[in-house]
This record gives structure tokens, sequence and C-alpha cells, in this order.
């Protein structure tokens, strides 16, 4: 390739430089008024100087500060404790996602149980269906359908555990949430893990069987380890959908069960924009995807690439 | 003490209550029986409730009873208790509501009528004095089921107690209408010219800041002119009457000062409108009195001292809105007496009054003529002058208003963006409005 | 016997527990909506206490011209923000694909957009785009032009613009990786003959890459539909519906003025689109894939 050795020409240069500018531009935009104060966001003298401050991150995070900020008369953003539901639920999510997921691609890759046609297919339609179709079933089914009674043992029992009141129902659990989000992942997840799943040389797989593995051991011995970068990229996908998604998450949370950004939409109130604080559980909610995105890009766009130019 | 019962949990809780209410009983004061339950209480984040956050942990203090809140944004809130008012046993133990949810709740039979609540020696507070709160807020907020179904009359009955409850006034720039010799507005044709006046003497500086995002918020702007202007959604009979002269009238004004309003004025809900006029971008703002403590708190306000308080100018009558919210007992709540005692102890004389000087909106004609509120915040005469014309007619409060209601909003921010014809437009939401009503059976008896 | 017994029913039990939860957390309620579809359904009630209404909820909607304004705008919004990311897309790549030094880092500073959440890229935007504060139209006073009034008049074109930030990355990233796995040998004959850069990349580099970037476009059209967050942040679909895709109006139609059922027969009509489009961009595809088999085997027949 003679052409690439040659000196780039500094306008090549300049094109990067534009173009990292507008895709990190908003985000540290965000990261610096999320220090502002509203009346220098709003006033707007500033720029890139001014007198840095914590107090919207102490406002975001009223709930789990072990000292009362004096700047607040009460607490009125639960942040903490939405944070700690959006882990639980992520986190939950994206084990439960891997661990079914992975077994199912092996099982159609080993067991030749579909057609790897009919497999992407039938991903690509689950794929294409958007989350606000799911709305309306989710909220009917999680609400009324999908209950126990709390007469029953088993709902009376999760009362006296946990309190609360009624019927014991998905909505409003931690539970319901992570069903629907294990279910909207899996077509993906099966869909990556497969392609790499069959990247695996039967002949290990043989070997250990002949030494006397069962099916299981083999599958969590030989073929796990070997698929690790395609868990990867598939366990920061469905961590990432996860951890974003807010609109089943607002018709199936209650006030125990909020996620971050339910707690971000609702604090965009009519009645008091406060851009600081705004931005500061922004930045907070974006946290732990750029933390992933600097860590592992590699295994990202093994992920996104997988599925588009090799299926 | 059906619902109580229900779970062996609860029934201990029930039990352990009737014990104690038994010993208690003449000693330890009213509140005692109810010590160290935690009541679950629904909120919207608004300025009057953002003051009731500061004064809840006194009532905590004074009662040994612990009080949660989930604060919601108020459109939020209301699709949140749609769902758990229709429950068995719903979470909540109070709730606001928007007033406009009243006839949602009250048709679906889900809030407990007041009346057993008062009766009760043990719970009701001999020195409340109800004659003492604001009546017309009394009649739009807490009573429903006389005229029309959802205005007072002589078959309507109290189910909510009017909180954050509010009417419209007009703050201005007492500088800038000085500056440039504009006299305070009082009707509505020195409105529209001050509006479209400013920005030509006051360059970058818009006449009016309003609500008019798509929705609610253009439905209200709406609305907020249609009662002075002599205008009404339905007539006595419920046939919509929105696209005569004076819907017209109202939409042009509506349409008037957007277009005289500060940049970026078609996507204003009422926290931006209420920004823009607190950052100077603005000379006038009419909106619910809750704004307007927030134009004298330097932190949030370039305009300090510079403001002048209005009435709501005159059209063909005076009619400011009523609104805001109230509160109220669920029929599927646990605790429904220790919630009583909260909701007598916020609106009491007292409460209203802490409320009131933390910044939140009274319900009592006693504490807008208190001397130490009126010194703290100076526009408190006005407002309880306003609220002698306040109309609380000016909105329909029907269950069919939901829908209607997004239809005028979403109709509205159409004529203000897309230039549609407004009576073509009105006749349109006329039209839609009468097949909802049709279908609803408001038209049966005719 | 019986460890060939089990053996028989590994891979069933591999399969079952995704088997088992996309069952009843994905089909099951797509069943439930085309039931809940067919009647007058309001949140407060279970579905069995809905009235059976047959199909006036899609007569309705049918009928109703602020769905067939919502539909405009979802297709706008979709067709604008497809072709922008992947022109944009695939011209960077194809600019972009040299060996420069520190590449991997500038993926990984592109790639972050996407992985924010919608919600905060919703919000940064509504701040960039704010009338008054906001960062465009200061800069644009600050150099002495006029205010613009991005999501009010313009606000299905800032909200495209915001997108087109979001999104562009993810077709960029599949464009480059579809260049670099491009067979080295045809790039090099073309060379050999003389092809300018152009020539190079209209009849080698873009034919070749044609497969990757068909089904790029579709993941992305597929996406575009399910943008929800970004826009209800942006701007609530206002003003008027210039903005309420159909995701939204869905949302809305359920949780604001509480008609289950005709949200859920929109949610049919969403479905049944996107599935004409998958359809017609899968027979696309194929048709693609013969008339260039059919092409060569007519090049190899001359040979």
């Amino acid at each position: 390739m003679s052409t690439v050795r040659q000196k780039q020409n500094p306008a090549f240069y300049a094109l990067i430089a534009v173009l990292v500018f507008m895709s990190i531009g908003p985000v540290v935009l965000m990261f610096a008024n999320s220090f502002k104060l509203d009346v220098d966001i709003i006033s707007g003298t500033s720029g890139m100087i001014f007198l840095p401050t914590i107090r919207n991150y102490e406002q975001a995070l009223c709930d789990v500060l072990w000292y009362e900020p004096d700047h607040l008369d009460f607490c009125s953003l639960k942040f903490g404790g939405a944070f700690i539901n959006s882990l639980i639920i992520a986190l939950i999510s994206t084990v439960l996602t891997l661990v079914i997921g992975c077994m199912a691609a092996y099982a159609l890759v080993r067991f030749r149980f579909m057609g790897r046609d009919t497999v992407s297919l039938s991903t690509l339609m689950v794929r294409m269906v958007p989350p606000a179709v799911l709305l309306v079933p989710v909220f009917g089914l999680w609400n009324n359908e999908f209950c126990i009674g709390k007469t029953t043992l088993v709902g009376g029992w999760i009362r006296d555990m946990f309190g609360g009141r009624g019927d014991v129902c998905l909505a409003g659990t931690h539970s319901g949430i992570i069903l629907i989000y294990v279910a909207m992942n899996l077509p993906f997840v099966i869909w990556i893990l497969q392609s790499f799943i069959v990247q695996v040389p039967r002949s290990l797989e043989e070997a250990a069987r002949v030494d006397g593995a069962g099916p299981f051991q083999v599958f969590f011995k030989i073929v796990l380890p070997l698929i690790k970068p395609g868990l990867a990229a598939a366990a920061i996908f469905t961590f990432r959908i996860a951890w974003n998604e807010y609109l089943l998450a607002s018709a199936l949370s209650d006030r125990d069960t909020k996620t971050v950004p339910i707690l971000i939409v609702n604090n965009m109130s009519e009645f008091n924009v406060e851009w600081g604080v705004i931005m500061a559980t922004g930045m907070l909610l974006a946290i732990p995807p750029i933390i992933f995105t600097l860590l592992a890009s590699r295994q990202i766009i093994t992920g996104m690439t997988a599925g588009a130019v090799k299926g | 003490m059906y619902t109580f019962i229900k779970s062996t949990t609860l029934g201990l809780t029930a039990a352990a209550l009737m014990a104690s209410t038994a010993i208690a009983d003449g000693h330890g004061g009213p509140y005692a029986p109810y010590a160290d339950t935690t009541l679950i209480v629904n909120f919207p984040a608004h300025p009057h409730y953002n003051a009731v956050m500061k004064i809840l942990p006194e009532f905590t203090k004074e009662t040994g009873i612990e009080v949660e809140v989930d604060q919601l944004p108020y459109l939020k809130m209301r699709e949140r208790q749609t769902l758990e008012l229709a429950q068995d046993e719903g979470e909540y133990d109070l709730i606001s509501y928007v007033v406009f949810s009243k006839a949602d709740y009250v048709f679906a039979d889900q809030l407990e009528n007041l009346a057993k609540y008062f009766m009760n020696p043990k719970l009701s507070d001999p020195s409340y004095d109800a004659e003492d709160l604001i009546d017309g807020y009394v009649q739009n907020i807490g009573v429903a089921g006389g005229k029309k179904g959802y205005l007072p009359g002589a078959t309507g009955s109290l189910f909510g107690i009017p909180f954050g409850s509010e009417t419209s006034v007009l703050a201005y720039r007492k500088d800038i209408f000085e500056k440039h010799g504009i006299a305070e507005p009082t009707n509505y044709d020195q409105l529209l010219d001050a509006a479209c006046k400013i920005p030509e003497v006051e360059p970058g500086m818009g006449g009016m800041a309003s609500r008019a995002a798509s929705g609610h918020q253009a439905s209200h702007a709406f609305l907020l002119h249609l009662a002075p202007l002599g205008g009404r959604v339905f007539d006595d009979n419920w046939e919509p009457i929105i696209n005569n002269e004076a819907g017209v009238q109202a939409a042009n004004a509506l349409k008037t000062i957007v277009d005289c309003g500060p940049e970026g004025a078609m996507s204003f809900g009422p926290a931006e409108a209420a920004n823009a006029f607190a950052n100077g971008d603005a000379a006038m703002f009419m909106d619910s009195i809750a704004f307007m403590p927030g134009f004298e708190n330097p932190e949030r306000s370039k305009v300090v001292g510079k403001v002048g308080y209005a009435m709501h100018p005159e059209g063909v009558r005076r009619g400011s809105q009523t609104g805001g919210f109230g509160i109220a007992i669920p029929k599927n709540a646990e605790n429904k007496e220790a919630a009583f005692l909260l909701m007598q102890w916020l609106t009491s004389k007292k409460g209203d009054l802490m409320v009131a000087m933390e910044g939140g909106n009274p319900s009592r004609f006693s504490t807008y003529e208190n001397a130490e509120l009126n010194a703290k915040y100076p526009f408190s005469a006005t407002f309880g002058e306003a609220l002698k014309f306040a109309d609380p007619d000016w909105r329909p409060i029907i269950p069919t208003w939901g829908k209607i209601n997004a239809d005028i909003g979403t109709t509205m921010s159409k004529v203000l963006t897309e230039d549609l014809d407004i009576q073509e437009a009105l006749n349109g939401v006329a039209e839609r409005a009468r097949a909802v009503m049709d279908e609803a059976g408001y038209y049966t008896w005719q | 016997m019986r460890i060939a017994q089990a053996n028989r029913m590994t891979p069933y039990l591999f399969m079952a527990p995704a088997a088992i939860i996309m069952a009843i957390a994905l089909m099951y309620p797509l069943g439930y909506m085309m039931w809940g579809s067919l009647r007058d359904w309001d949140p407060t009630q279970t579905i069995g206490e809905a009235e059976f209404v047959g199909l006036r909820n899609y007569v309705t909607l049918w009928n109703d011209p602020n769905f067939w304004e919502s539909l405009t705008v979802t297709l706008k919004f979709a067709f604008f923000v497809v072709t922008f990311e992947m022109v944009i897309g695939v011209g960077l790549a194809l600019l972009l694909d040299r060996d420069i030094r520190g590449m991997s880092i500038l993926r990984t500073l592109f790639i972050l957009p996407m992985m924010i959440a919608p919600v905060v890229v919703g919000l940064m935007w509504r701040y960039m785009y704010h009338p008054t504060i906001g960062t465009f139209n200061r800069f644009l006073e600050s150099i002495g032009l006029e205010r613009v009034d991005w999501l009010g008049n313009h606000a299905l074109m800032s909200i495209i613009i915001a997108d087109i930030w979001q999104w562009t990355p993810f077709i960029f990233i599949l464009a480059l990786a579809a260049l670099q796995s491009l067979p080295r040998s045809a790039l090099e004959a073309a060379r050999i003959d003389g092809a300018t850069g152009w020539q190079q990349i209209i009849h080698i580099k873009l034919p070749l890459m044609m497969p990757v970037l068909i089904v790029t476009a579709l993941l992305r059209l597929i996406d575009a539909f399910k943008v929800l967050e970004v826009i209800l942040v942006m701007t609530e679909g206002g003003p008027g519906l210039s903005t309420e895709i159909l995701a939204l109006r869905i949302s809305r139609t359920a949780t604001e003025f509480r008609e289950l059922g005709v949200a859920a027969a929109m949610s049919n009509y969403l479905l049944i689109l996107l599935l004409l489009l998958t359809v017609a961009m899968f027979a696309f595809n194929r048709w693609q894939e013969i008339r260039a088999a059919r092409q060569k085997m007519a090049v190899e027949e001359e040979e």
C-alpha cells in the first residue's frame, strides 16, 4: 500500500480534529456544566472558565451522602437509590442473559437445531420489535396477569417477607423489569455468541468427550473459556440496553424500583429546570458506559461488526 | 376496616391500632394512637409542595407519624395515580391530585368522602375553622357532584381539600413599563398592545412569556384567555362552543402573545416561560401565583425588586384561572385515619401559614391577611384580591376532559407553529369534542 | 443407555430457558397485544373486563389525521436519518481508511455517543438547542448571526441532527470494518490498471461493500423506528405533532389518553410497517445477490 505511507495532508488531520471535537464535545460540555451553578449556566458568562462546585452532585446524591449539605432544605432527588436499582437490574439481567443465551447458542450450533439462516432471520425479526410496541402488553400482563394472589401460600409468604400491599405482581418489582430486559436482549446475544461458538474447533470438544466429560462439562470447561471475547461483547451490549432503557422501566417500576433514566426524565419537571443538577445526574448515568467504552472498545467493535459483517 | 384485615400483617397492625386507641382514648392527644405509623403520600414536584417538604419534619416531631413522600412531576403523578387507585389495595395513604383529576377519581369512586372524618370527634379538630378556607378553591377543587357534576351545588359533597391551589396573576417589569411610559395593563387590549410594543422599544426583550408547548401547556395557555374574553368550552347543554367568536379571539390573543414573545416561546413549558421572565428576556408573565415567589429569590432570578404584580386583565369579564392541587384520601389506602390527621394538620391555620412562609400558596383567607406573610411576600395582598374573581368554571372538569384537553393542546400548538386557520382549527376541535361527549353519553337526555 | 438418553435430551435442556423466557416475555405479550387491540381497554381494567369492539380501534386510527401525521413524521425521520448517516458514515470510512497511528483511540472516541443513554443524549441536546442559554444560539449570537428556534420551527431537523450525531459512528465503524476486509487482490488489480481514487471507490470498493452496507442500513432503519427517549426528552413530540413519532404516540396514547386498545392497534400497525420494510430490504438484498451471481456467471462464460 503505497498511498498510505505518504505524508498525510494537513486537512486530513484537521478533519480528524473536527470529528473528535464533534463526538466528544457535547459530553465534555455536559461534564463542565455539571460543575457549574445554575446562575453561571444561565448567564453564560463563562465558557470553560468558572469556579467549579460540587453542589449539583451533592443535591443529586443527597440520599446517600453521610452529611447533610447545608444548601439543601430537603432531599428531593433520591438518586442513590435509583442508582442501586439500576445496578441491580442491569447486572442481574446481563448475567442471566449471558448464561441463558450462551447455552442456547451452543445448542443451536452444536446440535444443529435450526439452520443458521433461520436463527439470523428470527433474530432480526425479534430485534425489529420496538420497545414501544411491547409497552401495552407488558404493562397489562405484568400488572394484571403475572400475579400471585396474596392469599396463596407463596404470595402470602412474599407479602410477609417484603411487605407491600395487594396481590403480588411482577410490575413494580426488580424481577419484572429484569425479565423483559432478558427477553429483549436474548436474540441479539444468541446471534453474537453463535458466530463465536462456530469458530471453536470441534476436535477439542471431542477430545474432551473421549476423556469422559459430559456435555455440561464440555460446555463449561472447553467452550466457555474460548469464547470470552464474544461474551465480553455480548455483556457490554446487554448491560448498555438494561442500563439505559427508559420506557418499559417507567411503565413497570414503582417508587421503590425506579431506575436512573426515569429519575432524570422526571427531574426535567416543568416547574424548575435546574440545568446543573440535570447535567450532574446525566453525567452519573453516563459514567459506567463511558468507562466500559474506554476499557473495552475493541470488544464493542467486535460485537458490533460480528453481526453485520460476518453474518 | 374490611381492607385492613385482608392480610395477616396488616390485620395485626389494625388490631394494634384499635387496642391503642382504646387505651389512649382521652389521653395522649389525638395523634397518640397513630404514632409510629408511616404514611406514604404522593405529591407533585411543584413549588408549593417543595415548601411542604420543608415543614413535614415538623409534623413528624409533633405527632410521631412518619411521612414518606413520593414526589413526581404532576402529569406523571396523574398517570401513576390512575394505576394505583385502581388496585384493590393501594400504596398511597394520601394523594395530591391535579384539579382536573377530581372528575376521574370521584367518578370511578376512588376517593374517600370526607364527611365521616369531619364527623368523627376523635379525628376532627374543633379549631379547624373550615369557613376560613378560600371558598372558590373548596368548591372548585374539593367538592364534586353539584351543578354539571363538577361545580358546587346542592347535591355536591366534599372529597378533597384545596392545598397548593392557585389562580393567575400578571407579573410585569415595573422598570421597563415606566421607562417607556406603558401603563399597567388592566384589560386585554392594553395587554396585547403592551405585549407587542415591548419588543419594538426594548430590542431583544420579548413581550410576554407564556406556556405554549404542545399538549397540556398550549391548551392551558389558550383557556387562560378564553374565560376572561367571555368564552367557554361547552355551553350548559354540553354543546361545544369553543369555536365561537370568543374562542377565536382567545386563540388570536395567544398567537399574538407568542409571536411577540421571547425567543423560542413556541416550545415553552411553564418553567421555561418563568425562567425567561426571571432572566429578563420578557417583560410580562401571566401564569399561576405558584411561580411568583421565585422571582423574588436572588439565587434564581435577575429581576428581584423590579416586578410589579397585577390582577389578570379584564376581557369582557374578570376570570382568572382556578387550578392547582387538592389533597384527598384514596379509597384503597391503608392508614386512612392517620392520613386524615396529616391532611387536617397541613391545611390548618398553623400549617397553612407555615407552608406559605416557605413560599407555598395559601388556602386560607386568614393566611393572606397575615402581616408577617405580607411583609415577606409583598404581593400577597394582590393575590388575595385576585382570588375574588377566580373563575371556577374556566375549564370543564369532566371524565372526558383528558382527551379533549390533549386535542385542544395539539391543535393550538399547530395554530402557533404552522399558521393553521384559527376558525377552522377550532371547528375541528369542536367537532371532535362533540363526538367524544356523545360517546360518553352527555347527550342522552336530549 | 441412560447416558445416551441424557445426551439426546441435552440440546433441549440447553435451549429450554431461552425458549421459555422468549415465549412468556416476548411471544405471549405480542399475542396479548393483538388480542388487546380488539378491545376498548382502559389501564384500570384487566383485559377480561374490557369490552370487545372488533376492529373498531383500527378503523378509528385509519381515519385519524393525527395518526397519519405521526406516521409521516416517523417515515420522514427514519428516511432522513438513515440516508444522512449512511452517506456521512460511509464517506468518513472511505476517507479515514488509512494506516494512521492512534486509529483505535479515534474509534473509541467515536463510539462514545452510542454508548451513552438516549435520555442523556436528549438532555445534552436539549440544552445545546435552548433558545437563549443553549450553546448553538450563543455561538450564533457571538458571531453576529440571528438566533435559530431549534426546537420550535425546526424541531424535526434538530432531532434528526441529534440522531445523526449519535448513530453515524455505528455506520462508520461497520463500513470501516467492511472496507478493511475487502480482498486486497481486487484493489491491487485496479491500481495496476491505473484506476483513480474515485474510480476505485465507485467500481471496486462500494460494490464489494454493498452486502454489508445493506445489512447496516437495515439495522439502522429498524433502530430508527425505536428512537423514543431522545425525542421525548428534547421535544415531547411538539410543537404540534411535528416530532411525534409513532413510538412516542403509542406511549402517549397508552399513558396520557389511557386508551390501551388504540395504543395496541397502533403498535400493530407499526409492526406491520416494519415487517414490510424488512421483507422489502431482504428481497432487494436477495435480488442484488442473484444479479451479482448472474453477472459473475456471464463474465466467466465470456472468458
